[in-house]
């Protein structure tokens, strides 16, 4: 079992992770979900005492620093490809396992688990991303951890590779261990996770299990199809419902359900041409979590900075004259 | 700590450089040993030309110490250029433990290196020299200097490289620091206006290492005038250079994230 506890990292004004607690469960695949730039990975550097922050996290109880073997109790592969391009797979294993004193036949079990036995005495600068991300399975399962902490190990391999690794996830959860793994793929996550937790700027927005989090941020719409849009307007907002009136007139309503507002317009003879529920998907339900805290988001590209990547010359001077 | 030594030990094995590096400074240490050997056959073994083929020319060409530096960046530059830092970590968070086991791992190997090379090297002046010079101060002096001479380039090489977190920068400075800007600073020496730069002369680092090879007094030969500190002292001069960019360097590892 992890706990974490006001992890908060700041690079000078700039708050990375602010005050983040959470709890991962053993036995579980707890995901760790969040946008580009959120923090997870700084949040997991904080976890193993890579990055200087505040707050503690402790694994069983244990600070990572009291850890005699850290590898044999926590088993973490931040960066795909955190090797030596000539040092063959099997070498890297071997290397690692040495400091852990671990036998170096260790490498050898943990490469045929990945499916890597074929290419372990190859170079690894010729690696895919899918086979770095298998390599860096490898390295956290090296000293059989009963905790994993994996940032971002789906990216880059297909949709096959996908499965495996969810499988893998799964039986090694079953086993009753302790797995944390990030994405900012929520479809990832659903296939993966048990448990989530989710971030956007550091913050946490949701903790607890995957439906809950679906059911907490997938708010249904109702679209309403009436030639008395505007009175029933009115009446909707009376109810306490949001109504939005899209282009062609229908309007689209939120915080009351279908029946209440089919019975309503019946008892206000109000004539309905349309009533349909519509539920967001839970890609729409990240990005409704998450997009307040987005980091980097569109609108950012907006006339002044489209100049610049047009004209470069002209936008300058145009700049230097607004300023002025 | 033994844990962090195995693992230095298994990384410096596991790595195609340093065979290279060892190799290529092995075999023209010899060839410059060789030419020496050749070029001064009928002259009679002192104390400079024994020290001459047995550093295989070190006192003006240094193979060696500058292989064992590169060594030295590699210990330490290479977990920032390929990112092994958090791996490396992850197995061994005590940060001074793995430090110091580099250092130590990177020291024994320059010594080992030393050694086998001063044995090559003798052998090729024994095919020359009718017997085998005598042990004797400077001589020996300054073959042991080397040894320290060589550690020290070594430790300077990942206390760079750690300092710097990568490669290039550490190598730069660690061959444009001797070559240019301690030659500037001697060549400006020469202005008549600016002579009072000539007491500082002895403290630059990379000279004053240098005279831990020496056999003979400074020679200026048309350069600036000035004395050296004697052979230990010089090369204190070059260890107290050595130890402050490590502690800075080791500092910072502490402090900084990783």
């Amino acid at each position: 079992m992890i706990t974490a506890q006001s992890l908060r990292k700041r690079y000078g004004d700039k708050v990375a992770v602010d005050d983040l607690s959470f709890e991962v469960q053993p036995g579980l695949v707890t995901g760790f979900l969040g946008p580009n730039g959120a923090g997870k990975s700084t949040t997991m550097r904080l976890m193993l005492d890579l990055d200087h922050g505040s707050g503690e996290t402790l694994f069983d109880g244990r600070r990572f620093d009291t850890i005699r073997h850290p590898m044999r109790e926590i088993g973490a592969v931040l960066e795909a490809k955190s090797f030596h391009p000539t040092r063959t797979a099997r070498n890297h294993l071997r290397m690692l396992a040495a400091g852990s004193a671990l036998p170096a036949s260790r490498a050898d079990e943990v490469l045929e688990f990945v499916g890597l036995t074929e290419v372990r005495n190859k170079k690894p600068s010729g690696f895919s991303l899918g086979m770095a991300q298998r390599l860096g399975l490898a390295q956290a399962l090296l000293g059989d951890p009963s905790t994993l902490i994996l940032d971002e190990p789906a990216n880059g391999l297909d949709p096959h590779g996908i499965h495996w690794l969810r499988d893998v996830l799964k039986s090694l959860a079953a086993q009753g261990r302790t797995i944390f793994v990030s994405s900012h793929l929520l479809s990832e996550m659903s296939l993966m996770a048990d448990e989530l937790v989710v971030i956007g700027r550091g913050s946490m927005i949701y903790n607890g299990d995957v439906d809950g989090f679906v059911k907490r941020f997938t708010q249904s719409t109702v679209r309403v199809k009436t030639p008395d849009a505007s009175e029933f307007v009115e009446t909707l907002r009376g109810m306490g419902a949001t109504v939005d009136t899209v282009p062609d007139g229908d309007l689209m309503v939120s915080g009351v359900d279908a029946p209440t507002i089919g019975d309503r317009a019946h008892d206000d003879g109000i004539r309905l041409h349309e009533l349909a529920t519509q539920t967001a998907s839970l890609e729409t339900a990240f990005i409704s979590a998450t997009g307040a805290s987005e980091e980097y988001v569109a609108h950012e590209v907006n006339e002044e900075t489209t100049n610049m990547l047009t004209e470069p010359s002209a936008a300058d001077d145009t700049n230097r004259g607004g300023a002025a | 700590m033994t844990d962090a030594l195995r693992f230095e030990w298994v990384r410096i094995r596991t790595l195609r450089s340093t065979y290279w590096l060892i190799a290529l400074g092995l075999v023209i240490t010899a060839g410059v040993a060789l030419i020496i050997a050749i070029a001064q056959r009928d002259d009679a073994v002192d104390a400079q030309l024994a020290t001459s083929v047995l550093t295989g020319g070190a006192e003006f060409a240094t193979f060696i110490p500058i292989f064992m530096a590169i060594i030295g960046i590699f210990a330490t530059g290479h977990e920032y250029r390929h990112g092994t830092i958090q791996p490396t970590l992850t197995a061994i968070p005590q940060r001074s433990r793995l430090l110091l086991a580099k250092i130590i791992v990177v020291a024994v190997t320059a010594v080992i290196v030393v050694a086998l090379s001063v044995l090559i090297n003798l052998v090729i002046g024994m095919i020359f020299w009718g017997e085998a010079p005598t042990l004797e101060s400077p001589f020996t002096d300054a073959v042991v200097g080397y040894f320290v001479l060589v550690v020290l380039y070594a430790i300077l090489g990942l206390a760079l490289a750690q300092l710097f977190r990568g490669v290039p920068s550490a190598l730069v400075v660690l061959l444009v620091t001797p070559l240019l800007v301690e030659s500037l600073i001697s060549g400006l020496s020469l202005v008549p206006a600016l002579d009072w730069l000539q007491p500082a002369l002895k403290f630059l680092p990379f000279s004053a290492g240098s005279r831990l090879l020496a056999t003979q007094p400074y020679d200026p030969q048309g350069g600036p005038e000035f004395d050296y500190l004697d052979r230990w002292a010089s090369g204190g001069v070059f260890a107290v250079f050595v130890a402050i960019i490590l502690v800075i360097a080791w500092t910072l590892f502490k402090k900084r994230d990783a």
